[in-house]
């Protein structure tokens, strides 16, 4: 699976950094960037917590692609 | 005081004297056991609208913008008689507040970077400095009103520094701030005979002439600044260019006016519910003055929780939908309750506790999604920096007096708050 983040909602409330840092960083332009291509499945509930709990929304899952 | 009926049928949530007498949140709980989708039927003189008590709706209502839109209103109030000039009054579409995706989300862009928590957070020593100021002014009292020399001063003091407002007009900002969001209380019905005060016709006539007051101030200020640019928030707004376009003096002048009103009253009723609940929980008070740690990392977290100033905010069906079970008709209004999603069962373990180290607490204080508060970070900071300071200095600081709860369905909101104290 992959996760996304949309820039034009991001405000770098750090939520999605907190709940995977592996997987997130908010950069100096205050914007959260995905640092992984696939989210591995171990870090898939934390990454369903930053889904969950990004203030404005801004990280969802990519949907499937055929 | 009325005794409240507690079964869904009677309750009618536009009736401000259950916020006045701090009944909501019993009726709260009931609806959310009852009725968490309820029907507010319409009453003489606001239509019926659709109570969102649970927050796994509230979540579902934000995280949909398109389906539930904020240009045809954000509160409960759609009169039954419909007046033309509501809608200019209430700014329906013009607001930042009040505009839909895909508009919002350009506008909002056009400030966002002052409001992140790095930004914010770069305003920590000078927001420090201003409750340094507040507390000194304070210091040789034996006691003051807690909202009108300390809550109200902070959020007030930053919000216009930002807006570039000088300092000779803060109090006037305060008194048309007072009108426009509390204009349903007798106390700020100041331009209404006394015999009439308290009606909702008092009401409506507070609430107008304050945002016109309000209106006038700032497209006075525009107009100045055009003249005489200057470095602040409505000197931005004058440069800014939406989609290649600049901004019209309206879009600006509605800028102006929420960021003023919606930047001092809502921090000023979480700083002052925040000082009322560490008083009536003296064990939470002193976890806070043993370890002023806890404020950054849980303690501010839990008074937004429990304070949450705004009580609600509303959103209109776009088109006939679902929720929980109901039908939500297109057209209709739904009214999310922060207050009762911040005490859902379902989410939080022991809600009607007061608890300063409580994790996790993903309270909806500031909203989620599209429309999420763009002062939290402001909020977050003051609270944190003026209850350091606070306990710091006056460490015994405690509630002495009568609490006066400010008369709205609105605003979560404390007029007065006496405290008495002693310098450490």
């Amino acid at each position: 699976m992959k996760v996304t983040v949309d820039h034009d909602l991001c405000e770098g409330n750090m939520k999605c950094q907190a709940a995977a840092p592996e997987v997130f960083e908010v950069r100096d332009d205050d914007l959260a960037y995905v640092l992984v291509d696939e989210v591995p499945d171990e870090l898939r509930t934390n990454v369903e917590n930053a889904v969950r709990l990004c203030p404005r929304q801004a990280v969802r899952w990519q949907k499937e692609q055929k | 005081m009325t005794q409240l009926s507690l079964s869904p049928n009677d309750i009618d949530l536009t009736d401000p004297e259950i916020f006045e007498t701090n009944q909501a949140h019993e009726v709260f709980r009931m609806l959310r056991r009852e009725a968490p989708v309820h029907w507010n039927a319409e009453n003489e003189v606001m239509r019926g609208f659709w109570n969102v008590t649970k927050y796994a709706d509230v979540i579902a209502i934000s995280r949909n913008p398109e389906l539930y839109i904020s240009s045809h209103g954000i509160t409960q109030m759609e009169p039954v008689i419909k007046n033309p000039m509501d809608e200019v009054m209430q700014g329906f579409g013009k607001m930042l507040i009040t505009t839909d995706p895909p508009r919002h989300v350009r506008l909002r862009r056009l400030v966002n970077k002052g409001f992140t928590p790095r930004a914010v957070g770069a305003m920590e020593i000078h927001i420090r400095d201003i409750v340094t100021r507040i507390l000194d002014d304070i210091e040789k009292k034996p006691g003051v009103d807690f909202v009108t020399e300390v809550a109200a001063l902070l959020p007030l003091a930053v919000i216009c520094e930002m807006m570039g407002c000088p300092r000779s007009d803060w109090n006037l900002m305060f008194d048309l701030t007072n009108k426009v969001l509390g204009g349903g209380d007798p106390e700020y019905q100041t331009d209404v005979p006394e015999a009439e005060r308290g009606t909702v016709e008092a009401a409506r006539q507070t609430i107008t002439s304050g945002s016109m007051q309000m209106f006038q101030y700032w497209a006075n200020f525009i107009q100045a600044h055009r003249k005489d640019w200057k470095d602040d928030l409505v000197g931005l707004l004058i440069e800014a260019e939406l989609d290649g376009d600049k901004l019209n003096d309206e879009d600006i002048l509605w800028f102006a006016f929420l960021l003023i009103v919606a930047g001092n009253e809502t921090t000023r009723n979480a700083i002052s519910g925040g000082m009322l609940a560490l008083h009536e929980n003296p064990a939470e008070k002193q976890k806070v003055l043993d370890n002023p740690a806890l404020l950054s990392s849980t303690a501010v977290e839990e008074i937004l929780r429990w304070t949450s100033p705004v009580a609600h905010m509303a959103r209109v069906a776009t088109r006939d939908t679902e929720l929980r079970g109901q039908q939500i008709k297109e057209g209709q209004r739904v009214v999310m309750w922060y207050g009762s999603v911040n005490r859902d069962e379902d989410v939080f373990a022991d809600p009607y506790r007061f608890d300063v180290t409580r994790a996790p607490n993903d309270h909806l204080a500031f909203g989620i999604g599209e429309h999420f508060c763009l002062g939290a970070g402001f909020a977050r900071l003051e609270l944190k920096v003026i209850f350091e300071e606070l306990f710091r200095r006056f460490p015994d600081i405690h509630v002495d007096g009568d609490v006066q709860r400010l008369r709205s369905t609105f605003i979560g909101g404390i007029k007065h708050l006496p405290v008495t104290y002693t310098s450490a």
